[in-house]
């Protein structure tokens, strides 16, 4: 086998939200940052890069991620989903949609990485509980304190929420 | 920044096992990267090259027989553990710990053998497979061998691995399948932060395996009791056995407290 060079760029192939990618990047890039930096897609946002703020969660292979801890190279020949991936012909998605109706979207941050994780959520839980809602999103800090509001934004697209306010009564 | 290395993703064990031959030291793996990748940003280890053992398909391989017991390979994450319908059904204890390691998405990507490798105190995967009298098989270019994983642990983030050598997989017997288990840990924030203290107690028939996280410089096995045993005995070995320290998460006098307490719990608890 060759021995490649410390950061000696690496061909890789990829998906991103459907459409075929292929680029050259060094072996210490990593995936959140060739997504921003080399594809251009900034919609991923950086918190903490140490795998605990969930700002920089995608899909991969249909698993959410924090893309700041998998190295660019992992993904040669995966399939990635980013918020990005959300909008068909320059129209929110409905879960962007109620995201926005129920003010679940403050400064924004943590939204792209939000939305990543329920895409995840719902693929395991059609229909969440609320406690399968907050173990879902758990990986997510959002720092405008606004999970009643996304919770709920979750509840009504899954056809669950009977009235608008009801989460604010529930406690823990 | 990360610091700049190269990459290998070899597909034959054969491959891998040349490459930690050849680099030793220099050589890191790679398994879900969620310790790896901080530790290289935080510039707590530089290796020179970093390689992925994912594509090596035994990795990903989670078996259960009544033969051999519960079988785990390098590559198998945290969420394929919990997921897993033998786990489930034999191993409970392993499904409660494996439940409440940080959040989600994490658990997408860490693996149960780089939570054992990373060797920290509060290891969330080790309370339980200590309790499961867990093997740890160790491959190199030389050979194989195999550590409890009691004996594997060797302090603070160290661990019993000479360079070249990995663990390929990690072995659960048979005896242990089906033994009732459950775990409890502080944390101060649920999905996020590291355990402040955690205990597992397996039992099975008249046996009773205890363990204890993050109360010494590594998880640590209390013991196996046999037949009646009161609380107040499991407890005073736990005493014996740990050696907590004050941290920013919390005193030593905390962790004695809900050592105490846990176990007192679990010994209700667990029938």
């Amino acid at each position: 086998m060759k021995r490649a060079e410390a950061g000696e760029p690496v061909e890789i192939s990829l998906r991103i939200n459907g459409e075929k990618v292929t680029c050259r990047v060094p072996p210490h890039v990593t995936l959140l940052r060739f997504l921003r930096e080399y594809v251009g897609l900034t919609g991923t946002k950086e918190g903490c890069s140490a795998g605990e703020c969930g700002a920089c969660t995608v899909l991969f292979n249909g698993r959410a991620v924090n893309s700041c801890l998998v190295l660019a190279v992992e993904a040669d020949g995966a399939n990635i989903r980013t918020v990005e991936g959300e909008c068909r012909n320059n129209r929110l998605s409905r879960l962007q949609e109620l995201l926005d109706k129920h003010h679940a979207v403050q400064c924004g941050f943590c939204t792209p990485g939000m939305i990543m994780s329920i895409r995840d959520l719902l693929a395991r839980h059609p229909k969440p509980t609320l406690r399968q809602i907050q173990e879902g999103i758990e990986g997510n800090f959002c720092r405008c304190t606004g999970y009643v509001q996304i919770i709920e934004a979750i509840l009504e697209y899954t056809g669950q929420l009977k009235k608008k306010g009801e989460l604010k009564r529930v406690r823990g | 920044m990360i610091r700049e290395f190269s990459y290998q993703a070899p597909r034959k064990q054969k491959e891998l096992l040349d490459i930690l031959a050849s680099e030793r030291e220099n050589a890191r793996v790679l398994a879900g990267g969620t310790d790896l990748l901080v530790n290289i940003r935080l510039g707590l280890q530089h290796p020179r090259i970093v390689v992925d053992i994912k594509k090596i398909r035994e990795h990903t391989a989670i078996r259960f027989d009544e033969k051999e017991g519960l079988s785990i390979g390098a590559a198998v994450t945290i969420n394929e553990v919990m997921e897993n319908r033998d786990v489930q059904k034999h191993f409970p204890a392993l499904v409660e710990a494996a439940k409440v390691l940080a959040s989600h998405q994490l658990r997408n990507r860490a693996t149960v053998i780089g939570n054992l490798c990373n060797a920290s105190p509060c290891a969330d995967m080790a309370p339980p497979l200590l309790c499961l009298d867990a093997r740890v098989e160790i491959v190199s270019d030389s050979g194989r061998r195999n550590l409890p994983l009691e004996a594997f642990f060797a302090g603070v983030k160290k661990t019993r691995l000479t360079p070249g050598e990995y663990v390929e997989r990690i072995v659960v017997p048979p005896r242990w399948a089906d033994a009732g288990g459950g775990f409890r840990k502080m944390k101060r924030v649920r999905g996020h932060d590291i355990g402040v203290l955690s205990v597992c107690l397996t039992k099975k028939g008249p046996l009773r395996r205890v363990a204890v996280g993050s109360a010494a410089p590594t998880p640590v096995l209390v013991g196996e009791f046999r037949g009646r045993v009161s609380t107040e005995e499991v407890i005073r070995k736990a005493m014996r056995r740990i050696n907590p320290i004050d941290d920013v998460r919390g005193s030593a006098e905390f962790r004695r407290f809900l050592t105490r307490r846990y176990v007192a719990e679990l010994m209700k608890e667990v029938r």
